[in-house]
């Protein structure tokens, strides 16, 4: 798969303090990415230098292969973003806060006409394109945020921090329509999020930490690189457990030990058949890699 | 110029949409008329029967007449300027509710966007002053009508080149601002300041020398002088035609800042617009510029 974000060497300070600290990264086509990190971890200030909002000390963004800086106005085409906050206006309706931003991009009249309906299809907006902003619930905004940064057609879809603040039910609601266009318009997903759940789902993960990157890679090799593995035993008194030698805890009707890879557990049960007649092995999560790779628990939900 | 005219749109609706700050617009302009109306139409009228040759021969109608001219002149020429201090909000309120920052994150160019703040602060300046310039032509048809219809379409061009010259200072002045407090607390400077220094609350002939010509370097005072100029013209003729000579009555144009000197340099009406556009194409051009500046700063 090509890469369809690069990003080279990419710095930005703000007075004596690194944001962005030769940062370098890539996104290939197609893949949900997460960009994790703590607030101030520099993820916001990367984006906005992507979005070209901001302007780098120095480094290089490659969108598509286009230079970001040099070919602004064709990485702005390129890019749809969807705020962690809407940006819409609240006193307009639906149909007027798309007509506006869609006006942006150059997509007027029956262009406009045109797109609005094939987002009304794919993010069912029909209902809502008469109502006022203020007027919907918060999963129905997120929708027409969502509208509003695919209204150009954008190869890429910048999600900062799209689920903060929505309950469960929303937040799926909202990943179910992610996951769709994902499926259906091959769209590459940059996402910024402090729910490990949702960067657990992603083909590839950055961790940065005092704009820096601290780790990478798939989830599976993050939980292989900076979390163990557990059994969980059921029907085992504590004082047996004790005796092999590994750290426990007691979880609700069952005892869970952590072990340091799943060749380590399978040596284990191997070796004390007796005492795993009811068992399950996990892998460690997403919040654990945060944790051990930050020295910091994130703050959204954990993962399930 | 079509996604322009969208955005124009959008900021006229959204102007609209806050009916409290259009219906305050609305008001202000006919509660400073009852206020003028009320406190300072027997200065005004004192002052015209002390100061006159010959008062004495002059019909209380044309007196009214003039008081009426020089009410309204006064108001229009404050309102065009500290209607479109309130009315240009939007720019600032965009900021802070992040609206910029979606608008900064799309290829339109920031001249676009600054236009079409520009027009639309212009559409609802101009619906609230000329609302306001009705009103005042029906107060003087109330007290003492003088005017021709060649005087009410300059009054309306000097109304509108007003606007157009409110707006782009407004302009320029909000594109600083960042909260609608800050707005608030410029919207209260201008309006209570403005009309000192245009010449509309005071007669510029009544301060120093010294301050005189500093006035005399600022366009708006310009724009005073011809609303003041094509609203009473009419009653100052009537004044002619009741005898009072016409040295009385150029005396009383300097006294009423009809006439306007730069540097002892009588200022004629020709001169007056030509520093006014120019005055809006500058403003404009700068308020432009700096929108275009800061994208390159980011």
């Amino acid at each position: 798969m090509e890469n369809v974000i690069e990003i080279k060497g990419l710095s930005k300070c703000y007075g004596t303090v690194k944001a962005v600290d030769n940062l370098s990264l890539r996104v290939k086509k197609g893949e949900l990415f997460a960009f994790l990190g703590v607030n101030g971890a520099g993820k916001s200030t990367t984006i906005n230098i992507m979005c070209g909002t901001l302007v780098s000390d120095s480094g290089l963004i490659l969108i598509d292969g286009l230079d970001a800086v040099l070919h602004s106005e064709k990485v702005k085409n390129k890019l749809g973003i969807v705020f962690q906050s809407s940006a819409l206006d609240p006193a307009l309706t639906v149909y007027e806060n798309l007509e506006s931003r869609a006006a942006l991009y150059g997509i007027v009249g029956e262009a406009f006409k045109v797109r609005l309906g094939e987002l009304s299809r794919l993010l069912e907006l029909d209902g809502l394109l008469k109502r006022t902003l203020d007027k919907l619930s918060g999963g129905q905004r997120r929708r027409i945020d969502i509208a509003r940064a695919l209204i150009h057609k954008p190869e890429i879809l910048v999600l900062d921090e799209p689920t903060t603040g929505l309950d469960p039910q929303t937040r799926k609601v909202i990943w179910n329509v992610v996951s769709d266009l994902r499926k259906n318009e091959n769209m590459t997903v940059f996402l910024t999020t402090h729910y490990m759940e949702e960067a657990a789902e992603a083909d590839y993960v950055v961790i940065i930490d005092k704009g820096r990157i601290a780790a990478e890679g798939t989830p599976l090799e993050l939980k292989n690189s900076y979390t163990g593995d557990f059994i969980t035993i059921y029907g085992q008194n504590e004082e047996e457990i004790a005796t092999l030698g590994y750290p426990y805890e007691k979880i609700s009707g069952a005892i869970r030990i952590s072990v340091p890879n799943t060749g380590c557990a399978t040596d284990l049960i191997i070796k004390n058949p007796e005492m795993f007649s009811d068992y399950e092995i996990t892998k460690g999560k997403m919040d654990d890699v945060f944790l051990n790779v930050t020295g910091i628990k994130p703050e959204g939900g954990e993962e399930k | 110029m079509k996604s322009m005219l969208v955005m124009i749109k959008r900021n006229i609706k959204l102007f609209f949409k806050d009916k409290g700050m259009f219906f305050t617009s609305l008001i202000t302009p006919a509660i400073l008329l009852v206020l003028y109306a009320t406190f300072l139409g027997n200065v005004y009228r004192d002052s015209f029967t002390s100061n006159l040759p010959m008062a004495h021969l002059v019909s209380e109608e044309v007196i009214e007449g003039l008081v009426g001219g020089q009410l309204i002149s006064s108001i229009l020429a404050v309102s065009c300027v500290t209607v479109a201090f309130c009315s240009n909000f939007l720019m600032v309120q965009d900021k802070a509710s992040g609206a910029l920052k979606d608008f900064s994150v799309s290829p339109i160019k920031p001249s676009v966007l600054s236009v079409s703040y520009y027009f639309a602060t212009l559409a609802s300046t101009l619906i609230i002053c000329l609302a306001a310039m009705a009103l005042c032509l029906a107060y003087v048809m109330a007290v003492g009508w003088y005017m021709t219809a060649l005087d009410v379409i300059l009054l309306l061009f000097d109304v509108i080149l007003l606007v157009l010259f409110g707006t782009a200072l407004s302009s320029i002045v909000n594109f600083f601002l960042t909260s609608q407090g800050q707005i608030s607390a410029v919207g209260t400077i201008v309006s209570s300041g403005y009309g000192f220094i245009c010449g509309a609350y005071m007669p510029i002939s009544s301060f120093g020398e010294g301050l005189r010509h500093i006035i005399s370097f600022l366009p708006g005072t310009y724009g005073t002088a011809l609303v003041r100029n094509h609203a009473m013209r009419g009653a100052l003729e009537a004044l002619a035609d009741e005898g009072v000579p016409d040295i009385a009555i150029e005396e009383l144009k300097d006294v009423l800042d009809c006439n306007l000197y730069f540097f002892g340099n009588r200022v004629e009406e020709p001169v007056m617009y030509l520093i006014l556009g120019v005055a809006v194409v500058v403003l404009v051009a700068v308020y432009v510029i700096m929108n275009v500046m800061l994208k390159k700063k980011k």
